[in-house]
């Protein structure tokens, strides 16, 4: 089973690698990319002078101190051999290439769950988590969401491990390891050994005792975070308060909901799994809800073996911090991405049962019961990819139901890749740019990567620039008047229009190349 | 039903779901319009645009037109019981009936004195019908701003006016239609205190409209009618400005109408 989980994460990885290059760069990797370029300073100096980079950790690792360092680490190290060294891969895909194993890690421990009910749920399970065009985006990006929920998996199923056989040292120290690699991926993790703790406390007699036992062995995984992030290296206390104080105070990004602009607490209680049920492939949304219920039937009926209850546990634990009212809830359902993953081998064993139950031949049931829960997402993928955030269900009716009921329409700044071509064609030479909201490290990634021509320049705002291309952000909507005003016109002269609804609109200024 | 019929009912959901869902997906572009369709809706708006028309977008975010649209204003009024259509005389209504949780905007417009003036034309998924909205004739545009700004979440052709500054205009009529509101994301901001607009004509006290920071959006954007007493043909109005805290960018609309 262990050969099939790993087919199925190299596959994971490699379709992400093979789709990745028409992903424009979120505002986030723009922050990650500069860190990872400063932490690849770092590795050179290290490799030429050892004491003096050690001594000198805080100034290459500070930028981005709210981050643990290992994916920022890996991204740096990837660049390093895969670019610098070996000039193999272009920067970008370099960079992002620690996040695809991520994404396959995660295919490889949903499988493994999803196995142990059957071999078609353990390739149903990671099928239903990729197949959905807002999880397919976050695959590919250089970023913390999907590297947390792969260990979010990771962590349970080293924990069923080192808990629930006779006690072996190697389990207990894979466990302290994987925990301790999730702490150093991002701050989501401090909340896994209170789940680790209610699952252990709430099994019987030996295994409770096992899985008690357990639990101390996490003391150790703080050596990985401290290994893993040279920035706490020297002063640790002092940035242990910064990342802790970041997160503790983290500031609320405005949010667009059935009309509203949420700006601050309290935000509605269903908010997340309103959020889960638009955005997601009708037929997953059902499934996933399915197993939840499901779930949380057999745990009330004291039905749930170790497994299933950590499975609820980590689900829960993944959702919860977002049904307290008060959690910034910006970034759509990346937050929580671990809730969908957690549930889909319970989602998988259900679609296996309901065609195991059908009056036809199981693999014809099973072939059209996974079609049906699968099509639709791979509709959206093929329909929507690269613009992942964009992405809604059916039940929100799509993109444009979703722009009717008020719905964010998008978040970051990705899709400008479907206007750069155009700005590359007709900008003139030294052409103004107003980019809005793709920051200046993003905006010079593109021109890295070759997709930007490196002679347009950053604008800081429509009546400094010559060409603006606004992202359709509702909390924005002043930026479109400012260019009006600025321009002289209101017609745009291209833009990325997915199933009619805005995303990005550009305007050039009249007599430029490309003005209407 | 027997209970092994029940069995089959989670596959045959699940396939009924899954068969719906792609019907959805793979018919939704047919309810949405191409760009002939748009071609041709901005084609006949030019061969019958006059002055005063305008075009409303319903729904709002179908501003795709802008890129067709070139014979007359592109309007995204979101509130159509309540837009103002300063200037408008006949209103052009763009809709997209096929488009998914679609609600006709006619019982609204009509609920608001508008009437039709012809049937709905159909180009492809686009519908476009003319509507006269009955609007009593202005009288004087007494902000005349050159810019649009946006309060509320939508374009207002409104002065930017700095808080704390007074606005003199002169016109006549028999009512003065007063809006007002903060530009852009400011106007959420907590804690401020509220922002009032002083009315005078020929140095007497009309009214007052007060602007308080906007809670829930749909609010910003404040408004005051006033009937304007029996007098000369033509008044100086004063617009005063005031807040405690100035700092916030400031929109004003003002107009009469006979």
């Amino acid at each position: 089973m262990k050969r099939l989980a790993r087919r199925l994460g190299f596959l994971t990885a490699a379709a992400m690698a093979l789709t990745q290059a028409p992903v424009g760069f979120v505002r986030d990797e723009g922050y990650y990319f500069t860190a990872a370029r400063s932490y690849e300073e770092w590795l050179r100096f290290l490799l030429q002078a050892p004491l003096q980079a050690l001594g000198q950790t805080e100034r290459y690792w500070s930028y981005n101190f709210e981050h643990p360092g290992l994916t920022k680490l890996l991204f740096a190290a990837s660049h390093l051999v895969f670019s610098t060294w070996l000039k193999l891969l272009p920067d970008a895909l370099a960079w992002r290439l620690p996040a695809f194993a991520f994404a396959g890690l995660l295919s490889y421990w949903l499988c493994i769950l999803g196995s142990r009910r059957s071999r078609a749920a353990g390739v149903l399970a990671p099928l239903l988590f990729w197949c959905a065009e807002r999880t397919f985006f976050h695959g590919h990006l250089a970023c913390f969401d999907i590297p947390i929920c792969a260990l979010w998996a990771g962590v349970g199923v080293a924990w069923l491990r080192a808990s629930g056989q006779p006690p072996a040292p190697s389990r207990q120290l894979w466990l302290a390891f994987v925990y301790g690699v999730s702490l150093a991926v991002k701050h989501n993790a401090w909340f896994l050994p209170p789940v680790l703790l209610v699952h252990a406390l709430l099994l019987r007699g030996e295994e409770r005792k096992r899985a008690l036992l357990t639990l101390p062995w996490l003391l150790l995984s703080p050596l990985v975070l401290f290994a893993a992030w040279p920035l706490l290296w020297h002063d640790p206390i002092r940035h242990l308060g910064d990342w802790i104080a970041f997160h503790t105070q983290h500031v609320h990004y405005a949010w667009w909901y059935f009309g509203q602009v949420l700006r601050g607490p309290p935000f509605p209680v269903v908010y997340p799994l309103v959020i889960d049920a638009l955005a997601l492939p009708l037929p997953l949304v059902a499934l996933l809800a399915a197993a939840g219920a499901k779930l949380l039937a057999d745990f009330a009926r004291r039905r749930l073996d170790a497994q299933r209850l950590l499975e609820l546990g980590l689900a829960g634990a993944a959702l919860l911090p977002f049904l307290l009212r008060t959690t910034p809830i910006f970034g759509g359902l990346k937050h929580w991405l671990a809730f969908v993953a957690l549930l889909t081998p319970e989602a998988a064993a259900l679609l296996v049962r309901a065609a195991e139950q059908a009056p036809w031949p199981r693999s014809r049931a099973l072939a059209l019961g996974a079609a049906a829960a699968l099509l639709p997402g791979l509709w959206q993928i093929v329909h929507v990819h690269p613009y992942g955030t964009s992405a809604y269900g059916e039940l929100a009716g799509g993109i444009p139901g979703a722009a009717s009921l008020g719905m964010q329409r998008q978040y970051w700044s990705n899709n400008l890749t479907s206007v750069l071509p155009w700005l590359n064609a007709h900008c003139p030479p030294g052409a103004r740019v107003y980019f809005h909201e793709v920051n200046v490290e993003s905006y010079r990634t593109y021109i890295l990567s070759g997709m930007l021509r490196p002679d347009l320049r950053y604008a800081s705002g429509p009546a400094e620039s010559d060409y603006v291309a606004l992202q359709w952000h509702r909390e924005f909507r002043d930026r479109e008047p400012e260019t009006w005003n600025a321009f002289g016109t209101h017609r745009p002269a291209t833009g990325l229009y997915l199933d009619e609804v805005p995303q990005i609109v550009v305007y050039a200024r009249p007599g430029l190349p490309g003005a209407p | 039903m027997r209970f092994r019929d029940l069995k089959r009912v989670p596959l045959l959901a699940l396939l009924v779901l899954g068969a719906a869902s792609l019907l959805f997906d793979l018919t939704l572009s047919a309810r949405l319009p191409s760009g002939a369709d748009w071609a041709e809706a901005a084609g006949a708006l030019r061969a019958r645009a006059e002055p005063g028309d305008a075009v409303q977008l319903w729904p709002v975010w179908a501003e795709r037109a802008r890129l067709f649209v070139d014979a007359m204003p592109v309007l995204a009024e979101e509130d159509l019981a309540n837009a103002d259509y300063v200037h408008v005389q006949r209103l052009w209504v763009l809709s997209l009936p096929r488009a998914p949780h679609f609600s006709a905007p006619d019982g609204v417009l009509r609920s608001r004195g508008a009437a039709p003036l012809a049937d709905a034309q159909r180009f492809g998924a686009i519908a476009l019908q003319p509507w006269d909205l009955h609007a009593p004739p202005i009288a004087a545009d007494l902000t005349r701003s050159p810019e649009e700004h946006e309060v509320d979440y939508v374009a207002r052709r409104c002065l930017r006016v700095a808080v704390g500054s007074r606005l003199t205009a002169r016109g006549g009529g028999s009512a003065l239609h007063v809006r007002a509101g903060v530009i852009g994301e400011r106007a959420y901001d907590a804690g401020r205190p509220e922002i009032a607009v002083q009315i005078f004509a020929d140095g007497a006290p009309l009214g007052t409209l007060e602007v308080p920071r906007t809670q829930r959006d749909g609010t910003g954007w404040r408004r005051l009618d006033l009937p304007l007493p029996a007098g000369p043909a033509e008044r100086d109005f004063v617009f005063a400005i005031s807040s405690a805290d100035p700092g916030r960018p400031f929109c004003l609309q003002a107009w009469t109408t006979r």
